[in-house]
């Protein structure tokens, strides 16, 4: 019964060197069990992002219009229609609707410019059209008369000279009380649906275009100026901690200065000494940063200098250069992680409160500080001309935000791991 | 000598909830503490001794808890103490003793006043001057003169320091003091000192004593019963002198022979014990010491054996003293 | 005495330390420096002269405060000397640069205390114990992990490619013990300064531990400085033992003179206060009064006279040297009796 066995000093259980061969998909699946809902967290901040990263790369995919062209009415609200245009003929006229006026005989006048011909054009060409296809063979081709301003339209038409004219709510106002013998026969249409779906600014881009391409100039400023910060603001802190000393103590205290001038007052005068132009707004925020890098990073270093494995490090004779860049770094490194994901965050901020103060990005630029200084007036009237942009900085802010904080849980050694 | 049982412990388990899932640090233990005894529970790292000693006083954080069990103390079931009177039960009848003497002090309070305020929180009607008396007169006994006494914990040695802890527990008149590894950081004649004071003390005011402790030869010195704790389990508990002279259980065997002993020969080779004590959230099947046995049997690694009685005053937990079971 | 097969300058001590010296200066409160004018410092070590022959065992043991840590790192260099010398296989290490001190290092490794402190959190356990190989053997680079591998079979970490890719927190205690010998060893070192490398593994470990570090030396023709604070652990591996007590050596000699006719009435006090794994032979000598004294203001003349047994008038007065009382059996107290002597 007491046989004795051969027992193997370190060897591994079982399950263990089981546990060894699972692939990175299953252990991705295994972190959701350990981390609960910082995993949920990270994967939905991820998800958000890459979307937001996709969208600003790619935004002639995702938005409809041209964010510089003027494609409708200003002020549109989000999902109204555009008003159509409206044909007024003589109270005297026998027509019903506009085919009736639509003939080769007849005169239908449109102030000039008008967006009032484009509608004109398109809905005879659609007449046209059903007219070939059904084989009718009438040819609707009316004359059109150009006029200067309403009034002189609208006296033709009451003069007679006229079977109908068209113009918009707007060009029309309030002339039609003047003229008593003028009445509304019908609205036309073009044939899209010219509805916004977050309306239209006051000079008729359309708002949601505007918005998609802002996330390509947001994500580009905050992106680049972060990572010129961290390229900088990282290795000076890692070296400062390391050697200490005089060099040390310099540029703390110049650091420390950057870093208690209030960040948007430092930027604008940055910005403001560097002249416009997109590069100078990077720059400008960029240097906003440095001395927060810089100081986590020298206080993260000062700490590991001194634990034990970086004296057995020294032990080994190992340079003091590779100390740095694979002992002290690696360790470092995840405080600084997070810190990027909020100085996204925050660079995108800045870049859209510089923007509404009008330094640094040409006025016409889609961009959500532009958008949204543009639209401060509008507030009661128009309320979608800074909500939209606004919703969309908090939440590009809010994913990079949430991305930082849940990795930061995940990043840190877990010391108890099975 | 007749023995009082002063603590009964029964079916005693602690579960933490890890990230892996539940772990059992404290596994159904069941056994006595006898009053005026020094209780020596010995184990390695992760074997639950300070989990245990912690559940005693149900200072059992989340995501710990007491999953199962009972702890009757002098007769009385604390498991239904609510918090008050665990309040009044922890300092006033027993004690604990930590191994950190540095952070367990408060580094703002002087030492009279730690003890002073120990002695009113627990006696809400003692005057200051008389206790103030009783603190000279017990650290006067425990080697801490009364000029000292002002002195902040820093100021003092870690082997004051742990006087002092002592000192907390004794000006209560507690009647258990549990010290959990409380002589670990300290040296080796400082420790020698505190263990033939926490022994008079003992012989003296009939206190007793649970000393938790990886130090097997410290137990040795000062214990009357030792109790071995493995992956959670008690699996030998007896009189000192009877286990040390022949232990039965094969991790005790092992164990004790790979302690080394200042006074053997240089040529004698010390027992190296095989594997490493198991990881508890996978702990092995039937007896969990069984992987490391060298007479383990087919058993063992199907059925776990109770903590049988073996002969008067002996309990182990193992197949090779117990009838095993049938198959079937 | 044998000498290793390492012996590089034919000498026979590897390590030479001549009335080393360490003090650190205190930083005191503004007040105190403006008022009190003096600097004070802690004399760590002070004014110790210790002879390792190669491929010995020597054991530095010691309470607190002993200085016996700064020894071990004085001796290889981690440490600045504030006075005297230490020299390693004939080489004054204050003679080299920081280059060539670097580069010596290869000759001489350390094990510490915690391996979990002592291993980078972010560092494979095989990039740790490889980094050696990178920084002195860089030209044999395709040979390195094959080394590294073979090396973990060597201190019985088995199978080798499991533990290659863990990190230190995936793996045990012991286990972790082992990576950082294995680490100390891949360099091929003369020395091995072991800084209580077993005191915070499992008891049932120890033993393992042990054996492996002496079957090592055995293999690798190795000379060990050995720090300890446990004397009943020190007895299975150190040839020879020095006593330590604030700064100063008590008593130097082999194994069997120090722990069977010790000299020192400290080194008697610190024998017996070691618990031992008897209940039948429980301690029955009373301990030294009092507590060891802050090293800032040791006590004058001899540093143990407040405390000890046989002290007289004028051992507060006079320090005592280290003399050889019995031909190899060294010790700082003028009025101990050897066994010879009538008491």
């Amino acid at each position: 019964m007491n046989e004795k066995r051969q027992i193997l000093s370190e060897s591994v259980p079982e399950w263990q060197l089981e546990l060894d061969k699972v692939g990175f998909f299953r252990r991705l699946l295994l972190a959701r069990k350990w981390y609960h809902g910082d995993w949920w967290f990270v994967l939905i901040s991820a998800i958000m992002l890459i979307f937001i990263i996709i969208v600003g790369v790619f935004p002639q995919w995702f938005a409809p219009f041209d964010p510089r062209e003027e494609v409708g009415p200003s002020l549109l609200g989000p999902g109204d229609v555009t008003p159509g245009f409206l044909l007024l003929v003589d109270k005297n006229s026998t027509a019903e609707s506009f085919v009736d006026i639509a003939q080769k005989t007849n005169r239908i006048g449109y102030i000039m410019g008008s967006p009032a011909t484009q509608v004109l054009r398109e809905t005879l060409k659609r007449l046209n059209t059903h007219s070939e296809a059904k084989g009718l063979g009438i040819v609707y081709q009316p004359r059109g008369d150009r006029f200067e301003s309403i009034d002189e339209g609208l006296e033709a038409l009451s003069a007679g000279n006229l079977d109908g004219f068209i113009t918009s709510a707007d060009e029309l106002g309030n002339n039609l009380t003047k003229y008593g013998n003028i009445s509304i026969l019908e609205e036309m249409r073009s044939g899209k649906s010219d509805s916004f779906v977050m309306g239209t600014n006051q000079i008729g881009q359309d708002i949601f275009s505007r918005i998609i391409w802002g996330t390509r100039i947001a994500l580009i400023v905050g992106l680049s100026s972060a990572l010129i910060s961290f390229l900088i603001g990282v290795p000076l802190g890692l070296i400062s901690g390391f050697i200490g000393g005089p060099i040390d103590r310099i540029l703390t205290l110049f650091m420390d200065s950057l870093y208690t001038f209030p960040g948007l007052i430092l930027a604008i005068a940055i910005a403001a000494v560097l002249g416009p132009g997109i590069g100078n707004i990077i720059v400008a925020i960029a240097v906003l940063y440095i001395p927060t890098y810089f100081r986590i990073v020298r206080g993260q270093t000062l700490c590991v200098k001194n634990e034990l494995y970086i004296e057995a490090a020294k032990s080994l004779g190992t340079k003091p250069l590779i100390i740095l860049a694979k002992y002290i770094f690696p360790n470092v490194l995840p405080s600084v992680v997070i810190i990027f994901s909020v100085n996204v965050a925050d660079a995108i901020l800045t870049e859209a409160g510089l923007s509404f103060i009008g330094l640094g990005l040409p006025p016409d630029t889609p961009d959500w500080g532009i958008d949204l200084a543009r639209g401060q007036d509008y507030l009661r009237r128009a309320w979608w001309l800074i909500t939209f942009p606004g919703v969309m900085v908090s939440l590009v802010t809010l994913s990079f935000s949430m991305l930082g904080e849940s990795l930061s849980e995940i990043l840190n050694p877990r010391l108890s791991d099975l | 000598m007749t023995k009082e049982i002063l603590v009964e412990i029964k079916d005693l388990s602690v579960t933490y909830q890890t990230r892996i899932g539940p772990v059992s640090a404290v596994d159904h233990i069941s056994f006595n503490i006898y009053k005026g005894e020094i209780l020596g529970l010995v184990g390695e790292s992760g074997c639950g001794k300070s989990t245990l000693g912690k559940a005693l006083l149900r200072m059992i954080d989340p995501p710990g808890e007491i999953s199962s069990g009972q702890i009757i103390f002098s007769n009385e079931n604390i498991m239904n103490y609510n918090d008050e009177q665990m309040r009044d039960f922890r300092g006033r009848r027993i004690s604990m003793i930590f191994q950190d003497p540095m952070t367990s002090l408060n580094p703002v309070q002087r030492i009279d006043e730690h003890l002073i305020e120990a002695i009113q929180v627990h006696e809400k009607n003692t005057k200051r001057k008389e206790a103030l008396s009783r603190t000279e007169t017990l650290m006067e006994r425990l080697g801490i003169g009364s000029d000292r006494l002002i002195s902040y914990p820093h100021q003092l040695s870690g082997g004051m320091r742990q006087r002092v802890m002592t000192g907390i527990g004794l000006v209560l008149n507690a009647e258990l003091i549990v010290a959990d590894e409380a002589t670990t950081s300290l040296d080796v004649i400082v420790e020698a000192k505190l263990v033939d004071q926490l022994r008079e003390i003992r012989d003296e005011m009939g206190i007793t004593l649970l000393m938790i402790t990886h130090n097997i030869a410290l137990v040795a010195e000062m214990a009357d019963r030792i109790a071995v704790m493995y992956a959670g389990h008690i699996i030998e508990i007896g009189d000192i002198e009877a286990v040390f002279e022949k232990p039965m259980h094969p991790y005790t065997q092992g164990l004790l022979a790979s302690v080394p002993n200042i006074h053997f020969d240089t040529t004698e080779q010390l027992y190296k014990m095989p594997g490493e004590p198991p990881n508890l959230t996978h702990p092995p099947s039937g007896c969990r010491f069984h992987p490391r046995c060298l007479k383990a049997m087919p058993v063992c690694s199907k059925y776990e054996p109770s903590l049988a009685k073996s002969d008067d005053s002996r309990f182990i937990k193992c197949w090779l003293y117990q009838t095993q079971p049938v198959r079937g | 005495m044998k000498l290793g097969a390492n012996q590089s300058s034919g000498q026979e001590y590897l390590i030479r330390l001549e009335n080393i010296k360490k003090y650190f200066p205190v930083q005191k409160s503004i007040i105190d420096q403006v008022f009190a004018g003096k600097i004070n410092y802690v004399k760590a070590v002070d004014n110790v002269s210790i002879n390792i022959k190669h491929g010995e065992a020597f054991g530095l043991a010691g309470e607190s405060g002993s200085g016996k840590t700064t020894i071990g790192r004085l001796a290889i260099g981690l440490e600045k000397l504030t006075s005297g010398k230490a020299i390693f296989d004939n080489i004054d290490l204050q003679d080299l640069s920081p280059e060539e001190l670097r580069k010596m290092r290869r000759r001489m490794q350390v094990i510490f205390q915690d391996p979990m402190a002592s291993l980078n959190p972010r560092m494979t356990l095989g990039q740790a114990v490889q980094q050696g190989l990178i920084i002195h053997y860089p030209e044999k680079a395709d040979q390195h992990r094959d080394m590294v591998l073979s090396m973990f079979e060597k201190v019985g970490l088995t199978p080798p490619n499991f533990f290659y890719n863990k990190f230190p927190h995936q793996i045990s205690g012991g286990q972790r013990q082992r990576i950082v010998i294995a680490r100390a060893l891949i360099t091929k070192p003369d020395l091995i300064l072991a800084d209580e490398p077993v005191s915070m593994a499992d008891v049932s470990l120890r033993s393992l531990l042990l054996d492996l570090m002496m079957q090592l030396k055995k293999e690798f023709d190795l000379t060990y400085l050995f720090i300890t604070h446990d004397l009943a652990t020190a007895k299975y591996i150190c040839d020879r033992i020095g006593i330590l007590y604030l700064g100063k050596l008590m008593e130097v000699s082999t194994l069997k003179a120090v722990y069977e006719t010790p000299l020192h009435p400290y080194t008697k006090a610190l024998l017996a206060a070691v618990p031992v794994p008897d209940p039948k032979k429980r301690r029955t000598e009373p301990m030294p009064e009092g507590e060891i004294p802050n090293p800032i203001d040791p006590p004058s003349g001899c540093r143990f006279h407040p405390r000890c047994p046989i002290t007289q008038p004028d051992c507060s007065h006079i320090e005592p040297e280290l003399r050889e009382l019995i031909p190899g059996h060294f010790v700082a107290c003028r009025y101990t009796k050897t066994p010879s002597q009538p008491v």
